[in-house]
């Protein structure tokens, strides 16, 4: 497993000759094994600090580091999860869960090994053959975090990855992602606007400003989740009822809106 | 009005079209309009298409004819096809190819393929080479073209996974290129059919020794209006097949993809 | 990397590939590599090329009369057919009745490519323009007729339906609506239609004509004078490039509403 580093990161984007900052020296970390969330306003550029440690994008100053590495490109061991599933339309589930573990070199019996334990990890067991187009959208997101999961990658970056999904469906995948990511604790950079799920999903919370993007605030979540055991409730609304589940999120809720002046809704 | 009943209206109106059409024929060439010999009854063409399919015609009968012609497009085709698809996906991923070739096929586009007939006469004379340089030439843009197109547009979210999995050019040419680009590859192949399979009747009407273009031309030159009228028929009629042929694929990929 | 940066890159290579060609062909030439009989030399191109413009010209005629002549005849041609098959698939496009009754004889004639023409066109007609105008006819007639009826069918429903409930009616009708919204797909019809003339002229040229781009080529081919060959093909290029250019002027500055990409 590995750590990610963001130490004064900052990106500049020109267009039609104008140049606006998209990030304004961020730094933070995403600690081995810790599950991290970053929350902000549209256009903060959380994505891009996600898709930075990706290696899909690069800071114009500033550095992002995976396990003490500069990210110099793309690769299986920063797996990704994306908001648009990006599944291969035509491939069968399998042979896209099979991808990333053909680019590790690994040998058919192992791989067909662990691809059978992620489908079943993922209740997909059954879909094998199945094509993208023929499963509903949480499927597919499933389909796309076994194919992370397969990989065993030091670090998983989920980009609003329930997003496309419907509200009842969403829960359900965010109770699944808890249950999954405590049987393999892994290093975790968690993209989403929606506060409540990062409260619930993540270690810690990263709270960003509008563009240009900055550290609003760094949230603890551990503790209090520690504190008051919230793993002892199945259910996600039973957690979300608690209050100190209700406390921390009206926190970070308050964060989000004063950064809203009075004229902007 | 009903939808059965608008239908069946509508059936009607077609049959009285074609209708209208042969009867107009029919009776332009029984009152002898123009002489039976530049306006044959339709009767009569169809009876010479039987009678050319036993007694050869300038050297062969018509199936030979079709056969030699079949001959050449393949060739020329599969060429164009074999060629211009993986250059087009190529071009798609490395773009210093892109920027090479782009210039110089921009510039050669404006020569309608025709125009090589006679550099195509000088270097393969009769020979089979001749021919299938002119069905290359008209058939290779489209392939090349579409596929080029495909792979160029294919959503970048699709090369992101594949580069973010590990996988790297050639991988992601054949893995996430090709497979995007299908339909599109596919449309210019029935493209490419089609402009191959017009520029081989074109290279046979000027210079070859067999072929329904070359029996068209001798037609022509007796003055034999239900011969040429034959050919024309003929090489309409594998032009559809061919075209048809590839839209049915283009369906069955289509359906595959969920769309 | 930058628009613009991207821009310059292909310039330069696109040069670089260019300068790059024409020096093999150079070197090609001069080294024998490349035999003369089969390929012109530098030099025997820009010769031919200069008999052709400025020189006694060749084939009966210098190029500037072998293109008036050519592009004449595509013109004929051309807005012929285009005005029968624009308004003729506008019409089957928008009429159920119409389509029923014209399309099975149109589906007869489309799969019949415009070259297959030419010999009948030669023993109705005979070798002189006549015959070339009406095979320029058949090949610039069913691209516009099917990219018209396309046109009409591709219109949104919610514009008709509101069309319908304005009260819009007849010539406003198709004047206002149909035609604007057939507009890009019956300037792709056009193209294809200038497509198939060029191809077409040139093959029934080759045939038979006594002046024309493809008389320059047939008679090239003829003298085995590979140089004039070449200065044929080029020719050729430049008509149909600058005939295309002419439409697409033509299909920007009558759809100001459609922004280019």
């Amino acid at each position: 497993m590995a750590n990610i580093v963001l130490d004064n990161v900052s990106r500049t984007f020109g267009r039609d000759g104008k140049e606006f900052l998209a990030l304004d020296k961020v730094s933070y970390v995403c600690n081995d094994g810790e599950f991290v969330a970053v929350v902000g306003p549209s256009g903060c550029g959380k994505t891009t600090c996600m898709r930075m440690a990706a290696g899909l994008e690069f800071p114009s100053s500033g550095s992002v580091k995976v396990g003490g590495k500069e990210v110099k490109e793309p690769g299986p061991d920063r797996a990704v999860v994306f908001q648009a599933f990006a599944l291969f339309p035509w491939k069968t589930v399998q042979e896209n869960i099979q991808f990333g573990l053909r680019s590790l070199g690994v040998g058919r019996e192992e791989a067909a090994e662990r691809i059978a334990k992620n489908l079943k990890l993922m209740n997909l067991e059954g879909y094998e053959t199945a094509y993208p187009h023929q499963l509903s959208g949480g499927m597919q997101q499933r389909v796309a975090i076994a194919r992370a999961y397969v990989l065993n990658p030091d670090v998983l970056l989920m980009d609003e990855p329930f997003g496309a999904l419907d509200a009842q469906t969403r829960t359900v995948m965010q109770e699944e992602l808890l249950r999954v990511g405590r049987a393999n604790p892994r290093t975790v950079m968690f993209i989403t606007h929606a506060v409540e799920e990062a409260v619930y999903l993540a270690d810690r919370v990263v709270v960003m400003t509008r563009r240009p993007g900055t550290i609003k605030e760094i949230i603890d979540v551990k503790p209090v989740r520690d504190a008051e055991d919230w793993q002892k409730y199945e259910r996600i609304e039973d957690v979300m009822d608690l209050e100190s589940f209700v406390h921390l999120r009206t926190r970070i809720w308050r964060l989000l809106r004063e950064q809203h002046g009075p004229g902007d809704h | 009005m009903g939808d059965k009943l608008q239908n069946r209206r509508l059936m009607w109106l077609s049959a009285t079209g074609l209708l209208i059409f042969f009867g107009l024929w029919t009776f332009a060439a029984w009152v002898e309009l123009a002489p039976r010999k530049f306006l044959p009854l339709p009767w009569d063409v169809v009876e010479r298409g039987f009678a050319l399919m036993s007694r050869p015609f300038s050297g062969q009968t018509l199936q030979g004819h079709l056969a030699a012609s079949i001959d050449r497009y393949l060739r020329g085709f599969l060429l164009a096809a074999a060629v211009g698809v993986p250059l087009g996906l190529l071009m798609g991923w490395y773009r210093w190819l892109d920027n090479m070739i782009t210039p110089l096929f921009d510039s050669l586009r404006f020569i309608a393929p025709i125009a090589w007939v006679p550099f195509a006469a000088l270097w393969f004379g009769t020979g089979i080479g001749g021919p299938t340089m002119i069905i290359f030439a008209g058939a290779f843009p489209p392939c090349l073209i579409n596929a080029y197109r495909g792979a160029r547009f294919v959503e970048k979210k699709y090369i992101e996974a594949a580069q973010v999995y590990g996988a790297s050019g050639p991988r992601i040419i054949y893995e996430v290129l090709l497979p995007a680009s299908l339909p599109s590859i596919i449309a210019g192949l029935r493209i490419g059919a089609g402009a191959g399979w017009q520029s081989l009747i074109g290279a046979e009407l000027i210079a070859a020794n067999s072929g329904i273009g070359l029996m068209m031309v001798r037609g022509q030159g007796a003055l034999d209006t239900s011969i040429v009228m034959v050919g024309m028929i003929a090489v309409g009629l594998f032009g559809l097949l061919v075209d048809v042929a590839l839209r049915g694929v283009e369906a069955w990929v289509n359906h595959k993809r969920g769309h | 990397m930058s628009a613009t940066l991207r821009d310059n890159a292909r310039l330069w290579t696109g040069t670089a590939t260019v300068v790059g060609l024409v020096g093999l062909w150079l070197i090609g030439s001069a080294s024998g590599f490349i035999s003369a009989q089969n390929f012109p030399s530098p030099e025997q191109f820009f010769a031919a090329a200069k008999q052709l413009v400025v020189g006694e010209g060749f084939a009966d005629g210098r190029i500037h009369e072998h293109m008036l002549q050519s592009v004449k005849l595509i013109l004929l041609g051309f807005f012929a057919a285009t005005a029968i098959g624009v308004p003729l698939g506008l019409w089957m496009g928008w009429s159920r009745t119409a389509e029923a009754l014209v399309n099975p004889i149109f589906l007869l004639v489309r799969p019949i490519p415009a070259l297959a023409w030419i010999p009948l066109a030669i023993v109705w007609l005979g070798l002189g323009d006549a015959a070339k105008v009406m095979i320029l006819w058949f090949a610039a007639f069913v691209p516009s007729v099917i990219n018209s009826f396309t046109g009409v069918r591709s219109i949104e429903r919610p514009i008709i339906e509101a069309s319908a409930m304005l009260g819009v009616r007849g010539w406003t009708l198709v004047k206002d609506v149909i035609v604007p919204g057939a507009l890009p797909s019956i300037f792709t019809g056009l193209r294809l239609s200038l497509q198939g003339c060029l191809t077409a002229l040139v093959a029934a040229e080759l045939l038979g004509a006594l002046l024309g781009m493809g008389k320059v080529l047939y008679q090239a081919g003829l003298d085995i004078y590979p140089a004039m060959i070449l200065a044929g093909m080029v020719a050729v290029a430049i008509v149909g490039f600058g005939l295309t250019a002419i439409l697409d002027f033509v299909e920007r500055r009558s759809m100001p509403w459609r922004t280019t990409h």
